[in-house]
C-alpha cells in the first residue's frame, strides 16, 4: 500500500502519541522552523518535562522559487518532536518511528552523521546529527544545549523530520510537487499556486519600507509586553519581528553590514522572552515538574540523579545569573 | 599479569573525534599508570563511531613494594635536651613508622637535624588503582566540542551509553554520568543483538567482529581501501585517491560495505572539481576515474549496513546525488550567464575583514602590489597578465558555486574566465594564486599566479598586523603563519630577488588609512617591524627543521631582506658545517666578530692605516686580507656563497697568528684602534654572509 503524504503525517503523529507525547498543532504564526514555535523554543527552557509532537508549516522567504524548483519551497512542513529530558533510548525511539513509516534499517543505510546546529536569531544551539537514509538527510536530530542564551537543563532532544523529502523518497518521485497527498491529489495541486504567489510577494513585491516599519513596531511591542510581564504575547511579536527580517532579507533589502545588527535585535527579543518565560514559570512553581511525565520505554538508569532542584530557586532577574543554572 | 579492556560506548561520535579521543585516552592511561607505578605491556586501540577502547596487555597484579624515606620531627622536638630521652613527637613518629625510636636515622638539613625512617611501602593491587586511572581517563578526553544530554551533569563528545572495564575477568568499577562499568558491550546497531557479554579482554575483537563490527581502525581502513578498490575495478575504473576522505569514512562506519552507483553522463561536462566536490563534501562518495584520470559517471558510497537488497539503497544514493548535480548544474549555468568581469563590482558589497574594508578594496591592493612585485622581481613582461588576473582573482566569490563549495574558489574563477575567453594565462593565474591550498598541492607553475599569490598574502599579513590581529600562541585565526611560510616558499622556489622590506613598505602604504586608527603606543614596534619579525620567526622555525640552529641564527642575523640570498647563504654555511676544520674556522671568526661587536661603540670604522701596522703578523694579515677581499665580494655578488666561503677560509691561519702574536688591546690608542679596524674589515667581509658570533664553536 502506498504511503501517501497524509499517511506519513498520521503515522508519525500516532507513533509519538502512543509513546506519551502530546500532539499539538503547529503554531499559527509565520515561523521559519519548528524550533521557533513556542512549543519548542520556550518549552525547552527550564526544568519542566515536555514531550510534544506537531507538524509545523515553516516559511523561508529566501527559499521561494516560484514553484519551479523540484526540491525547494517557500513553505515546507516539518514534523517536530521535543523530548525533554531526552530519554536515554531516544535514538532507538527515533529509529522505531522511521520503521513505522516504512524505512527499515536492514533495507537502507541509516546513519547518524555529525551536524551541529546554531541559530543566531534565537541565541540557540545544539549538537547532534543529520540522520541519513542512503545518503539523504531525512531528519535533524539535536540535543539542545542553549536556548535564548540560557543553558538548557535538562537537555531536550529535538527531532525535525523533513516531511516533503521523506515523502518524495517513500513515493519515489523526483519533484515534491508530484507527492501524492491522498489518493488522486498531488502536493502541487494543493500548494503550487501558494508557492507562486508567496514567491512573487517575497522576492518581487514586498514593500521594504513598510516591512522595516513593521519590524520596528513589532520590536517595540515585544519589549512593551515584556515590561508588562507578558512573555507569551511578547514572543508572538518576537516571531513577527523575525519573519519581517526574513522578508526583508529575501528582498535583498538588508546590506551585509546591517544584517548583523538585525540579527542581534531579533536575538535580543528572543532572549528577553526566554527570560520572561522562565520568570513566569518559576512564579507558577514549575507546574509540569509535579507530573510524572515520561516518554517511551526508559532503559534502566544506574545512578542517574533527577534534574537538580536548583532550578526552583534560581532568579532570572539579572543578566549575570544567566550562567547560574549550570551549578 | 592480566589483560585490561576499557571500552566507552557512545551514541555516534563525529568521525573527526575518534582518533584524537583515543590519543587522549592512551596518553592519560600511560601517564597515570607511570605515576602510580602500575606496570603494563602493549596498548592496542580500537575505535568506531560508537566506541573508544583500549586493550592493554600484561598489567602487573600489584605495584612493586618500595623503600621510602619518611621525614619525622626535628631531633630537638623529638628528644629532651640530652638528645636521648624521647618526647611525645618522637614517640608518635616512631609508632607511626613502626620502628623502635633508637633505630631511627638522623639527617642534617639546612633547617637542622631531623629524624628519618626508612619504611617499606607495600605495593597496591592494580585492580584498585585502575579504577581511579580509568575514571580519570574518561574525564580527560578533550573533545573538540562537548555536550550535555538528558538530565546528567557531565559532558562528553556524544551521550555515553555504556562502559566496559575488565581486568582479567573482573569488572573494574568506573562511573561516568549515569553509566556504571560492566562487561556488556553492543554490536552493530542493526545487525546484532543489543547486548554482548564479554568474559575476558582477549575475546573483545573477535566478539565484535562476530557482531558485525570491525573495531580496529587500521583493519577497517584496510578493508575499506581493498573493498572500494575491488568495487571500482568491477565497475571498470579506479578510485580517485583521497586519504582525507578515507580517514573520514573509516570513522563513519562500523562495518564498511561499498556499493557502486551511477549518475547521468550529461553531468560529465561539469568541471571535474565540481563533480568530485559534489560527491565528496556532502555525500562522502568516492569518485571513479578511467585510465586517463577522467571522471567516470560512477561513484562508490560506503554503507554501514549490508542491506537486504543493494539495488534499493543504491537508488537512494543516486537520487541524492542527482538532486545535488542538478543543483550544481543550475549554479554553473547561472554563474556563466554573466561574464566574471561584470561581477567584480559586487565585491564592493562583500566585506573582507571589518576594518580592512571590502573584497573590492583588497582586490585593488592585490593588483597594485602585484604590479609592484612583478617589476621588483624583474618580471615586467607579466605585468598586464598580473593586472587582469588580479582584477578577476576574487570575482568567483560572488558565484553561486563558490557559495555552495567554498573550496572551489580559484577553480571556478579559472573555469569562468576560460568560458569568458579570457587569456589562458589569466585564467591559470586566477587559479594558481591560491596555491598551495594544502599539503597535497604544488606551487604556482607560472609567474603571474605566483606574484598575485605573494601580493595577496603580504596584503593579509600587513593588514592584519596593522589592525593588531596578529597570531598569538596557538591562535592564528587568519592562518597568517601559513601565509608567511607560503610566501617564503614561493619567493625562493621561483628564485625571486627583491627587497622584502620595500615590499612590506609598499603593502603598508597601499593599506594607507585602513591602518591609521589602529591603536599603537609610540613605544610599540611599527607594523613593518612586526611583520619583519614575524617573517624572521617563520624562517627560523622552518629552517631549523633541517639545519643547525646556530647556523640558522647566524645567517638570519646577517639579514634576510633578500630571501633567496639568505637561503643560499644558509645552504653554503651548512655545507661547511660538516667539514673537519669548520669548528676552528668558526671559532676564529667568532672571536673576530665578538671583538668587533665589543669595540663598535668606541672605534669608528675607517680604513686601516698601513703605516701604523707595526708587527709582522698584522702586516701579513692586512696583505692577505687585501688578496681575498675583492674575490670574496665578487663571489657574494654572484650568489656564490660557497665560493665566498672558500675565499675566506685560507685567511684563518693569518687571523690566528694575529691573535697569537699581536696585542689588539694595545695601550697606544692609535695602534689599538688601527688593529680593531683591521678586524672590522674582516668582520664586515664575512658579516654579509653570516654573523659568526652566533655560531656554537669551541674556542
Amino acid at each position: 500500500m502506498p504511503m501517501y503524504f497524509q499517511d506519513l503525517l498520521l503515522t508519525l503523529q500516532n507513533h509519538w502519541a502512543k509513546l506519551g507525547c502530546i500532539v499539538t498543532q503547529g503554531y499559527d504564526l509565520e515561523v521559519g522552523a519548528g524550533t521557533m514555535a513556542p512549543a519548542t523554543f520556550l518549552r525547552a527552557l527550564g526544568p519542566e518535562p515536555w514531550n510534544v509532537a506537531y507538524i509545523q508549516p515553516s516559511r523561508r522567504p529566501a527559499d521561494g522559487r516560484f514553484g519551479d524548483n523540484p526540491n525547494r519551497l517557500f513553505q515546507h512542513h516539518q514534523f517536530q518532536v521535543i523530548l525533554k529530558p531526552a530519554p536515554k533510548n531516544v535514538q532507538e525511539l527515533y529509529l522505531d518511528s522511521i520503521k513505522a513509516f516504512g524505512i527499515d534499517p536492514l533495507e537502507h543505510d541509516i546513519r547518524f552523521v555529525e551536524d551541529d546546529w546554531e541559530s543566531p536569531t534565537l541565541g540557540a544551539s545544539g549538537l547532534g546529527w543529520e540522520v541519513w537514509c542512503d545518503g539523504m538527510e531525512i531528519t535533524q536530530f539535536t540535543y539542545f544545549q542553549k536556548c535564548g542564551g540560557y543553558e538548557c537543563k535538562p537537555v531536550a532532544a529535538e527531532l525535525t523530520y523533513g516531511l516533503e523529502r521523506i515523502a518524495m523518497y517513500l513515493q519515489g518521485v523526483d519533484s515534491l510537487y508530484d507527492i501524492e497527498w491522498v489518493k488522486g491529489v498531488k502536493y502541487g495541486e494543493v500548494f503550487h499556486q501558494n508557492e507562486v504567489e508567496m514567491s512573487e510577494y517575497a522576492l518581487r513585491h514586498s514593500d521594504a519600507v513598510q516591512l522595516e516599519m513593521l519590524f520596528r513596531s513589532y520590536e517595540t511591542e515585544c519589549k512593551r509586553l515584556i515590561d508588562l510581564g507578558l512573555p507569551l504575547p511578547a514572543y508572538d511579536y518576537a516571531l513577527k519581528c523575525s519573519h519581517a527580517f526574513n522578508l526583508l532579507d529575501a528582498r535583498g533589502a538588508i546590506s551585509v553590514t546591517d544584517r548583523a545588527g538585525y540579527i542581534k535585535r531579533v536575538r535580543d527579543n528572543a532572549a528577553l522572552c526566554a527570560k520572561g518565560y522562565l520568570k513566569m514559570r518559576q512564579k507558577l512553581d514549575w507546574p509540569l515538574c509535579k507530573t510524572a511525565w515520561t516518554v517511551g520505554q526508559q532503559l534502566p538508569v544506574f545512578e542517574g540523579k533527577p534534574a537538580s532542584d536548583a532550578w526552583k530557586t534560581i532568579s532570572f532577574e539579572d543578566k549575570e545569573k544567566k550562567e547560574a543554572p549550570r551549578g | 599479569m592480566a589483560e585490561l579492556l576499557f571500552e566507552l560506548g557512545t551514541e555516534e561520535l563525529p568521525a573527526r573525534f575518534v582518533v584524537p579521543a583515543l590519543d587522549d585516552l592512551e596518553k592519560t592511561f600511560t601517564e597515570q599508570c607511570a605515576a602510580l607505578n602500575v606496570k603494563h605491556g602493549a596498548i592496542r586501540r580500537f575505535g568506531t563511531p560508537r566506541r573508544l577502547a583500549l586493550l592493554v596487555s600484561g598489567i602487573a597484579e600489584k605495584t612493586d613494594d618500595v623503600m621510602k624515606e619518611v621525614q619525622g620531627p626535628s631531633v630537638k622536638a623529638a628528644f629532651e635536651a640530652d638528645g636521648k630521652t624521647p618526647k611525645i613527637p618522637g614517640i608518635k613518629f616512631a609508632e607511626s613508622v613502626k620502628l623502635p625510636i633508637d633505630q631511627l636515622k638522623r639527617v642534617t638539613t639546612p633547617k637542622g637535624e631531623y629524624l628519618v625512617a626508612t619504611v617499606e611501602e607495600k605495593g597496591r593491587r592494580s585492580f584498585e588503582l585502575l579504577s581511579d586511572v580509568l575514571n580519570l581517563c574518561t574525564r580527560k578526553i578533550n573533545f573538540a566540542k562537548q555536550m550535555r544530554w538528558g538530565d546528567v551533569e557531565q559532558s562528553f563528545g556524544r551521550p555515553l551509553q555504556w562502559i566496559v572495564a575488565l581486568l582479567g575477568t573482573e569488572v573494574v568499577p568506573v562511573t561516568f554520568s549515569d553509566v556504571k562499568s560492566g562487561r556488556v558491550t553492543r554490536g552493530h546497531r542493526f545487525l546484532s543483538s543489543a547486548s554482548l557479554t564479554i568474559d575476558k579482554p582477549a575475546d573483545y575483537e573477535a566478539l565484535l567482529e562476530k557482531a558485525n563490527v570491525i573495531p580496529d581502525i587500521t583493519k577497517r581502513r584496510k578493508v575499506i581501501t581493498e573493498r572500494v578498490a575491488a568495487a571500482a575495478q568491477k565497475a571498470g575504473g579506479t578510485v580517485l585517491h583521497d586519504d582525507a576522505l578515507i580517514d573520514q569514512v573509516v570513522n563513519l562506519v562500523e562495518l564498511p560495505c561499498p556499493v557502486v552507483g551511477t549518475f547521468e553522463e550529461r553531468h560529465l561536462d561539469l568541471p571535474a572539481e565540481v563533480l568530485i566536490q559534489e560527491m565528496k563534501s556532502h555525500q562522502r562518495y568516492f569518485t571513479l576515474v578511467d585510465g586517463q584520470g577522467r571522471v567516470l559517471p560512477k561513484f562508490i558510497a560506503v554503507s554501514n549496513t549490508p542491506v537486504k537488497d543493494e539495488k534499493l539503497s543504491i537508488k537512494g544514493y543516486e537520487r541524492v546525488l542527482r538532486a545535488r548535480l542538478t543543483d550544481g548544474r543550475f549554479f554553473f549555468d547561472e554563474d556563466r550567464k554573466k561574464p566574471l568581469i561584470d561581477t567584480v563590482e559586487k565585491l564592493h558589497r562583500r566585506s573582507w575583514i571589518d576594518k580592512l574594508g571590502t573584497m573590492a578594496e583588497k582586490t585593488d591592493r592585490i593588483r597594485a602590489l602585484g604590479v609592484f612585485l612583478a617589476n621588483a622581481v624583474g618580471q615586467a613582461a607579466v605585468v598586464s597578465t598580473v593586472e587582469r588576473a588580479a582584477t578577476l582573482c576574487k570575482a568567483d566569490l560572488n558565484s553561486a558555486m563558490v557559495g555552495e563549495f567554498p573550496e572551489l574558489q580559484g577553480v571556478m574563477g579559472r573555469e569562468y574566465a576560460l568560458h569568458d575567453k579570457e587569456p589562458k594565462e589569466v585564467a591559470l593565474a586566477i587559479f594558481e594564486h591560491y596555491l598551495p591550498r594544502g599539503a597535497g598541492d604544488g606551487l604556482p607553475t607560472q609567474d603571474a599566479g605566483a606574484i598575485i599569490g605573494l601580493a595577496d598574502r603580504l596584503d593579509s599579513l600587513c593588514g592584519l598586523f596593522g589592525i593588531g590581529k596578529k597570531p598569538t600562541g596557538a591562535k592564528d585565526d587568519f592562518a597568517l603563519r601559513r601565509a608567511a611560510i607560503t610566501f617564503i616558499r614561493i619567493a625562493t622556489a621561483r628564485s625571486y630577488r627583491f627587497s622584502l622590506g620595500s615590499a612590506i613598505d609598499e603593502s603598508i602604504s597601499l593599506l594607507g588609512e585602513k591602518l591609521a586608527d589602529a591603536k599603537r603606543k609610540p613605544t610599540d614596534p611599527t607594523v613593518k617591524e612586526q611583520v619583519l619579525e614575524f617573517f624572521r620567526g617563520r624562517l627560523e622555525s622552518t629552517w631549523k627543521e633541517t639545519h643547525r640552529a646556530d647556523v640558522v641564527e647566524a645567517v638570519i642575523c646577517a639579514g634576510f631582506d633578500d630571501l633567496l640570498a639568505a637561503q643560499l647563504r644558509l645552504e653554503a654555511i651548512s655545507a661547511y658545517v660538516s667539514r673537519p676544520d669548520f669548528s676552528a674556522l668558526a671559532a676564529t671568526f667568532k672571536r673576530v666578530a665578538n671583538i668587533v661587536e665589543k669595540q663598535a661603540k668606541d672605534v669608528t670604522r675607517a680604513p686601516v692605516d698601513v703605516s701604523k701596522l707595526t708587527d709582522e703578523p698584522e702586516k701579513v694579515l692586512n696583505v692577505e686580507l687585501a688578496k681575498v677581499s675583492a674575490a670574496f665580494v665578487t663571489a657574494v655578488k654572484a650568489d656564490d656563497y660557497a665560493g665566498a666561503m672558500a675565499k675566506v677560509v685560507p685567511l684563518r691561519p693569518f687571523v690566528d697568528a694575529f691573535f697569537d702574536k699581536v696585542m689588539v688591546m694595545a695601550d697606544d690608542k692609535a695602534l689599538r684602534e688601527n688593529r680593531v679596524r683591521l678586524l672590522m674589515e674582516i668582520g664586515a667581509l664575512f658579516g654579509t654572509v653570516a654573523d659568526f658570533s652566533k655560531i656554537q664553536a669551541e674556542s
